[in-house]
């Protein structure tokens, strides 16, 4: 039985990435089922979805912890998640980055496919959605299944949903990830600092019991604590201001949804919390005088 | 009035929550917040606002902030209230509930709360469908509107009711004051959050707060279609205090409904036909709120009353 765990960002498509591979082995008359891990995650979230994949019936339903392969829909996960959690000795991973397999720091050293889906969706789809390229990168450096599987796959269950032009868009951006999937060894320079573990759990907590802001030796808990993550990281754009434009109208002050657009200096100047922008881009929509441009990350 | 330039810089939901990039509940929670200021506590039933500002051991909002059940929140912000003053303290006791967790199953108890007339401000965040489950339809839902309970196929075309009027609901409880707000009206916003928070007694802040995957939307609109739900009639800013009505904000030029409904996928399948049954029902509302007809261009001939009976879409779908 092949396993696979995709790693992504609410919103990014995980679980329709990880249901078209099933759909691919299917096409190959092998046996598979795809799901996602259930939880409630807004887009931006950390999110997991499961593929397995046999040449018999399967009758394991749980959340796959050893994977053959993981796939890495978004690379800044990479600084937050231990995606090369549990893997399995000679296994792999397949990630969207910029960077070549090589440059790619894991924790540890393992076999690596590396492949530019954003840029590939971004010029294909005109939108940062890596679910499908992502599936060609995984065809290439596993085969696993084929990428002929592959994009009927994707046509099939992306053209159902979207309409068939884009369903053909969305094979083609799997077939130019697989024709540039780079495959190689990660680093393994530095160890993953594994995130300790929260205690108490919320079971040991008394009933009725509130619970106060207090730093511990897992962070920061309690109101405000949130402050602790880190939600830039979300972002694909980023806003990026002319102060000479800028008449200081406040609206973007007052639209950001994250507050991130904090007022210096006596309330004569913003700065844009980075950290934190999400890269909505209501700040560039909303702004009078047009002083906030997005760029690409 | 407080001025945007004088509003207080603490931000008492902090950066880190978990809401979608563009979430319009966030930026209202977050303002209306920061005009209540520090001397407030929080109730939140389940709801996509529960889940990014508080998922343990994480909270987002520097103030005392409480969680149970779904349908409860009116007695929840009566109960808190209550135990505060027996202790002496005098705090805003703020409830903020979706609007699945009002129009609907929360409705028993805001109505109580209102009728008992308690001293607490109840803010019911509209994202018109239950978003934090995954977009089914709701009391709030707008005809027309695709969510995963009101599909789009051969035999139903989104959702067949009107939306619920709920603010007259409420006004009908003969409360001190009641306000449907916009954070694209920022004045607006800051006026009638202050008011709310001097008053005493039962208050109602209905927000409309557009969702990016719930209405899909572009995640940088969410303020902009806000602006153009105004300028359509599909959100009036008024108030009711002690029973007097007042539209608070006109818009200079009524807008053709159907440019709303197109900025929005959840509308974009709407026939002809039914973007015209919109804008009827719309002109109505109009008519009613500003106690003139909306204008003769985009409300030209008198369109029949909408009325909620039974209609062929019903039938279609539950069978003779
Ligand atoms: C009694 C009960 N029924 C169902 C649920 C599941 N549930 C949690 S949040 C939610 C939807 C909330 O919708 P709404 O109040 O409109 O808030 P939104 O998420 O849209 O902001 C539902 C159905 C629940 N928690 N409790
Ligand atoms: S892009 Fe969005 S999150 Fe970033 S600063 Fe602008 S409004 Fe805030
Ligand atoms: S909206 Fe534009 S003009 Fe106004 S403060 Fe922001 S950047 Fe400056
Ligand atoms: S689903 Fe909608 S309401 Fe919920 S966090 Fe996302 S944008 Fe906000
Ligand atoms: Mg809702």
């Amino acid at each position: 039985m092949y396993e696979v765990r995709f790693h992504g960002r609410g919103g990014q498509g995980a679980v329709m990435a990880a249901q078209a591979l099933a759909e691919a082995a299917v096409i190959e008359d092998k046996y598979a089922i795809a799901f996602p891990f259930f939880g409630a995650e807004r887009r931006g979230a950390p999110v997991l979805a499961f593929t397995r994949i046999h040449d018999q019936k399967i009758y394991s339903r749980t959340q796959v912890y050893t994977p053959d392969c993981v796939v890495v829909l978004d690379d800044t996960l990479l600084d937050t998640v231990d995606i090369t959690h549990g893997i399995k000795e000679n296994g792999i991973a397949v990630i969207n980055s910029t960077k070549k397999p090589e440059e790619i720091e894991l924790g540890r050293k393992i076999r690596t496919a590396a492949v530019e889906a954003t840029s590939i969706a971004l010029e294909l789809l005109k939108a940062p959605i890596t679910n499908t390229a992502i599936l060609g990168a995984f065809s290439r450096a596993t085969g696993i299944v084929g990428i002929d599987s592959v994009e009927k796959a994707i046509m099939s269950r992306f053209g159902e949903k979207l309409g068939e032009v884009a369903g053909r868009k969305n094979a083609g951006a799997a077939r130019m990830a697989y024709d540039r999937t780079e495959t190689g060894m990660s680093s393994g320079g530095k160890e993953h600092a594994i995130r300790k573990q929260w205690l108490p759990e919320y079971r040991e907590l008394p009933v009725g019991g509130v619970l106060g802001a207090r730093t511990t030796d897992a962070g920061l808990i309690g109101p405000g604590s949130f402050i602790e993550n880190k939600t830039g990281e979300w972002a694909t754009f980023r806003p990026v201001r002319d102060r000479n434009r800028c008449t200081m109208c406040l609206a973007c002050w007052f639209d950001c949804p994250e507050g991130c657009i904090i007022r210096i200096d006596n309330g004569k100047d913003l700065r844009t919390d980075y950290g934190y922008c999400k890269g909505c881009g209501i700040c560039a929509n909303e702004c009078p005088v047009d002083a906030i441009t997005m760029m690409r990350l | 009035m407080t001025a945007m330039r004088d509003l207080p810089d603490e931000n008492l939901f902090v950066m880190g929550h978990t809401a979608c990039p563009g979430c319009g509940v966030a930026i209202s929670i977050r303002n209306a917040l920061r005009i209540l200021g520090k001397n407030t506590v929080v109730y939140v039933p389940a709801s996509c606002g529960v889940v990014f500002s508080a998922t343990y051991p994480h909270a987002a909002m520097k103030v005392p902030f409480l969680h149970t059940a779904f349908e409860n929140t009116g007695a929840c912000i009566s109960g808190l209230k209550a135990a505060y003053e027996k202790k002496g303290k005098n705090v805003n006791v703020v409830g903020f509930a979706g609007d699945g967790g009002t129009y609907d199953i929360g409705l028993q108890s805001v109505s109580g709360a209102a009728e008992r007339n308690e001293d607490v401000i109840y803010i019911c965040l509209d994202n018109e469908a239950y978003m934090n489950t995954g977009i089914q339809r709701s009391g709030s839902t707008p005809f027309g509107a695709w969510t995963t309970t009101t599909p789009v196929g051969k035999l139903t075309r989104g959702k067949r009711e009107f939306k619920k009027d709920l603010p007259e609901i409420m006004a009908a409880h003969d409360i001190p004051y009641l306000a449907t707000l916009s954070v694209a009206h920022p004045a607006d916003f800051i006026r009638k959050v202050e008011k709310a928070k001097t008053i005493s007694g039962f208050r109602f802040l209905h927000m409309l707060t557009p969702c990016v995957p719930g209405w899909k939307i572009d995640q940088a609109k969410s303020i902009e279609i806000l602006k153009l739900a105004v300028d359509t009639g599909m959100w009036t800013l008024y108030e009711f205090e002690y029973g007097e009505r007042k539209v608070t904000y006109r818009p200079g030029k009524m807008r053709f409904v159907k440019d709303y409904l197109m900025m929005q996928g959840r509308f974009r399948h709407m026939s002809d036909e039914d973007i015209k049954r919109m804008q009827g029902w719309v002109c109505r509302k109009w008519g009613q709120h500003y106690g003139e007809k909306g204008s003769p261009e985009v409300c030209p001939v008198e369109l029949p009353a909408e009325h909620h009976a039974i209609t062929e879409d019903h039938r279609g779908m539950h069978g003779p």
